[in-house]
């Protein structure tokens, strides 16, 4: 079973605690923001999910204040119509991924190919039974959050933006995959912590 | 069709998002196929836990602070020092003009976006409750009747939550003026909060286009909430979320003609 990620964001970060962070010069130099005030409205959600994909409140809160200074710093590529939800995660997720690469770089790195193989390993069984069933809903908040994170980095963002209520256009933005792939993969996401949580909820 | 084919579609099949011709073959599939049934079963259950028991986390206010801070400084360049004069000229004309949007804005505003507004309002205001509801549901014939001697009108809704829209319960609250009725509704993690008040004297959208039940509505969209307003006899229905527009509308159909 793959083990829960936690990855340190703290490079992304100039330096002094998140608090205290300033991403001034480059973004100030815009002529002029298009970006909706909505935006912010995402703030918990995006929070959330960096919870989830950091396994830590400080590191998370360093990738949202990172996605916000990104999502800011690029608005003049933000078209008009486009979905601000789908792109704020869209920048979180890539953000996320590029810790991770950096990391894997590194001598003691682990990679996202390491949990995605994990996940592909998972032989998945029907459960067996009305005693699978009950143990599967007997499951509290500590067990559930175990068993996501030792799901892939992209399982647990499709299981938790969808809970979000992503639709799957805007999951398939945010994965850069097809609508397809992004039923399969939510399928198989949820199938799999259905198996991992039997073994967190005994 | 195949099992690995019918598993990817369950989910779907239960919210009703499917096609119809692929709604159908899974119709015939399922019944017949008790391994893609135990496998509905198990899926519907871990549905109903992560939108039971996963905790609900809200972003930290020191993050808010700091990304809204970032947020609203200004991308504008350095300006002349000509242009800075003109600027600050505007800028007290803005003012003045704004004192006045703000002494006058309720009439000022155009029909609707007040109603509008305040909804969005109310309902944030549910959401930071520690307990968004004052009566727990244990049904409608539960919550309506703890509203009698709390308000001077009964708020006509039949509708005591289903599986998707589950009732979480009931509080007396306000709406503009006036005293309202306040379901709170649940879909997935989201919370749907329908205020119902007196529905005269309120300045009402001037377009109503949307079907809700025998009453016509009007969907507006504001800060990322959706929100239905409609009129039914002397009675007013605001329905707020941040939940697709399509779920909206959906609750909004089961709620009218109350008995």
């Amino acid at each position: 079973m793959a083990s829960s990620s936690s990855v340190s964001l703290s490079f992304l970060l100039p330096v002094g605690p998140a608090d205290s962070v300033c991403y001034a010069p480059r973004v100030r130099e815009k002529p002029e923001s298009p970006l909706p005030s909505a935006a912010l409205d995402h703030l918990d959600a995006l929070f959330r999910l960096a919870r989830h994909l950091t396994g830590d409140d400080a590191d998370a809160q360093d990738l949202v204040q990172e996605t916000y200074a990104r999502a800011y710093g690029a608005g003049l590529r933000f078209g008009v119509g486009s979905n601000v939800r789908a792109w704020l995660f869209r920048i979180l997720r890539n953000l996320f991924i590029d810790a991770y690469r950096r990391r894997r770089n590194s001598p003691i790195g682990e990679s996202l190919g390491d949990e995605e193989s994990a996940d592909n390993a998972v032989t998945l069984e029907p459960l067996r039974g009305d005693a699978e069933l009950e143990r599967l809903r007997g499951a509290v908040a500590e067990d559930i959050e175990a068993a996501l994170a030792s799901l892939s980095a992209d399982a647990r963002t499709v299981v938790l933006l969808d809970l979000e209520g992503l639709t799957e256009t805007e999951l398939a933005e945010v994965l850069g995959c097809s609508v397809g792939t992004v039923k399969s993969r939510l399928s198989r996401a949820r199938a799999i912590l259905r198996t991992r949580l039997l073994d967190y909820a005994r | 069709m195949e099992c690995t084919e019918a598993r990817t579609l369950l989910l779907a099949w239960r919210r009703g998002t499917l096609s119809a011709p692929l709604r159908a073959a899974l119709e015939v599939h399922v019944p017949e196929c008790e391994s893609c049934r135990h496998d509905d079963a198990a899926d519907s259950a871990l549905s109903k836990l992560l939108e039971r028991s996963l905790p609900r986390r809200r972003a930290p206010e020191s993050l808010r602070r700091a990304v809204a801070a970032k947020w609203d400084e200004p991308y504008a360049p350095r300006l002349s020092r000509a242009r800075a004069v003109a600027r600050s000229v505007g800028a007290m004309a803005l003012g003045a003009a704004l004192t006045v949007l703000v002494l006058f804005g309720w009439h000022a505003r155009a029909p609707g976006e007040t109603m509008v507004a305040e909804a969005v309002s109310d309902h944030l205001r549910v959401l930071y409750r520690d307990r968004p509801v004052e009566v727990e549901s244990g049904g409608i014939h539960q919550v309506k009747p703890w509203f009698e001697g709390r308000l001077d009108f009964a708020p006509a809704v039949s509708f005591g939550g289903d599986a998707d829209f589950p009732l979480q319960g009931g509080s007396v609250g306000y709406f503009v003026d006036r005293k309202a009725a306040t379901f709170v509704f649940k879909r997935r993690l989201h919370l749907i909060t329908l205020f119902v008040f007196r529905a005269q004297g309120l300045p009402w959208p001037a377009v109503a286009s949307e079907h809700i039940g025998q009453a016509r509505g009007t969907l507006r969209t504001s800060n990322g909430f959706h929100v239905l307003l409609w009129r039914d006899g002397d009675l007013g229905y605001a329905l707020v979320s941040d939940v697709d527009e399509r779920d909206l509308k959906t609750l909004a159909s089961k709620i009218p003609n109350g008995g």
